[in-house]
């Protein structure tokens, strides 16, 4: 078990100790998920998984423990497991573990492996169970790139903000941490694949922070995010340095009743300098900028249903007609509740061009340009 | 048929009436909450997770029940939600690190007897429930 596992054991425990020493009323809550996917797709295999033979290679579970202290404090830890074809472990790690202080409305502060609210799925992407989606837009939540991408080690500043009878509330968040690439997931493997191998871990530091009006229109919120994050290693030839990324949201949700309906654009602005020993630092830039619009509607109590379409393209390459740098994909989805433990997801995908989710390991004869892949899930809540 | 018309039209409202009082709802909530009053979409916003804390009344903790009449008639008169939907707000936010899951309870005085001795507590109940302990707060 990793020093990071104990630690957040040890200060959650501690913490319950405490409480019960106090003699106060406990609020100690467990509650965990599992999911289990089954998919299956044309000629190209798809995040890591041989989806053109059909898989079930994708499995995940989480568990979380946390314990409302006092009225103000809340501490709490959640371990995460992913098992991702190639990527992901055989051992659970880390996903937040956190003291949560809470000082008023407007004003409160989280500290240790915190999530980072980005957009409207980051800090809830990794959560299967709250939205209807099996696969949320590949090219700015990709399941095989998350891990690196949903918490830091650091702090957090939230609150909300009363605008005014008329005018709606201000939700903001502000963090500052540090972070590390995951060892083995899509962000690893694309560098290894474009030659970069490191000599151990990878990471930085990562500033950013979130505004969320909640709109006086009930169910309407709007927003931007900005991600900033840095990283710096060592390869097994020379030395990697990528300078401060800008990774910008901009999104718009509208929830009422049974209908939903969201859009948000980003874009990513990166640079890196690759430095081989005994030659020339090498600087290459990279523009990304992606968008989704999903709708869906509950048509009963149980059974919801909807689409999405998503783009992302690689504005900074040379040729954007070449399929390995745009990435488009029409879905069609749909969530049935089987009760407040189990559900079920079934969804559709129409994918065009190559820039997201495919990796040359799993694809050694190339790539076509086109994707058809069908997602069946089946996952348990508690 | 015009009378028949008419005895089955009032039979129709007799019976709307009379669910509807059997499951009326009274929102309670400890007595050292300031507000005295509260809006639906203040009441949506607490019971959802949007909030902590109603405008005039300070940090509140919503209490719920586990089902019941008078659990489905306050989803449907004020969250406007199902049972699941409002399971998977409160989820999204405990399992991204942002909330515990409130307190529920299988029975109404169960319910009253939490409220009464937990500062800051909010809850429902139906009209018929005895709620010694608590205050009522009037929906606006």
């Amino acid at each position: 078990m990793s020093r990071s596992v104990i630690g957040a054991l040890a200060l959650v425990l501690g913490t319950m100790t405490a409480t019960a020493q106090s003699g106060s009323d406990q609020n100690l809550q467990i509650h965990g998920f599992a999911t289990q996917s089954v998919l299956k797709g044309g000629a190209n295999n798809y995040l890591g998984m041989n989806t053109s033979s059909g898989t079930t290679a994708w499995s995940e579970a989480a568990v979380n423990v946390q314990d409302q202290v006092s009225d103000k404090l809340r501490v709490g830890v959640q371990f995460h497991y992913i098992r991702l074809g190639a990527f992901g472990g055989d051992t659970p790690t880390v996903d937040w573990a956190l003291g949560d202080y809470t000082i008023n409305r407007w004003l409160g502060l989280r500290a240790g492996k915190v999530k980072m609210r980005w957009g409207l799925y980051n800090d809830t992407q990794d959560y299967d169970p709250g939205y209807m989606w099996s696969l949320l837009p590949e090219g700015i939540y990709g399941v095989d790139f998350r891990a690196t991408d949903l918490s830091q080690n650091g702090a957090e500043l939230y609150g909300s903000i009363q605008l005014g009878k008329k005018a709606g509330d201000l939700d903001y968040s502000v963090y500052f941490g540090y972070y590390f690439d995951a060892t083995n997931d899509g962000i690893m493997e694309s560098l290894n694949e474009s030659g970069l191998v490191f000599n151990g871990s990878v990471g930085g530091k990562t500033p950013g922070f979130d505004l969320r009006w909640k709109t006086p229109l009930r169910g309407l919120k709007a927003g931007g995010s900005l991600m900033a994050y840095d990283a710096k290693g060592n390869l097994t030839n020379g030395t990697y340095l990528q300078p401060l990324a800008y990774w910008q949201a901009y999104y718009a949700q509208y929830e009422h009743r049974k209908v939903f309906l969201s859009y948000q654009y980003t874009r990513l602005v990166q640079n890196q300098i690759v430095t081989i020993t005994g030659t020339a630092p090498a600087t290459s830039s990279l523009k990304t900028p992606s968008w989704f619009a999903m709708g869906g509607y509950h048509i009963s109590d149980k059974l919801q249903a909807g689409a999405y379409y998503t783009s992302f393209t690689v504005a900074s390459a040379a040729d954007k007609n070449d399929p390995a740098n745009y990435f488009h994909d029409w879905v069609a989805s749909s969530r049935y509740d089987i009760d407040s433990y189990f559900y079920a997801k079934l969804e559709g995908h129409l994918i065009h061009g190559n820039a997201a989710g495919f990796y040359g390991f799993n694809n050694p004869n190339g790539l076509n340009t086109e994707t058809n892949l069908i997602v069946a899930k089946i996952g348990f809540i508690f | 048929m015009k009378k028949l018309s008419l005895i089955c039209l009032s039979l129709a409202v007799a019976l709307t009436l009379a669910i509807r009082a059997q499951a009326q709802v009274l929102i309670i909530a400890n007595p050292g909450v300031k507000a005295d009053a509260v809006s639906k979409s203040e009441l949506r916003d607490v019971f959802t997770g949007e909030t902590k804390n109603l405008k005039e009344g300070g940090r509140v903790m919503p209490v719920l029940l586990q089902g019941g009449a008078a659990h489905e008639a306050f989803l449907n008169e004020y969250i406007h939600m199902s049972e699941t939907m409002m399971q998977t707000c409160w989820r999204r936010l405990a399992f991204s690190g942002q909330s515990t899951m409130p307190k529920s309870f299988a029975s109404e005085a169960e319910l009253v007897a939490y409220i009464a001795r937990t500062s800051g507590a909010i809850g429902y109940v139906s009209s018929a429930t005895a709620h010694d302990g608590v205050k009522t707060l009037t929906v606006k």
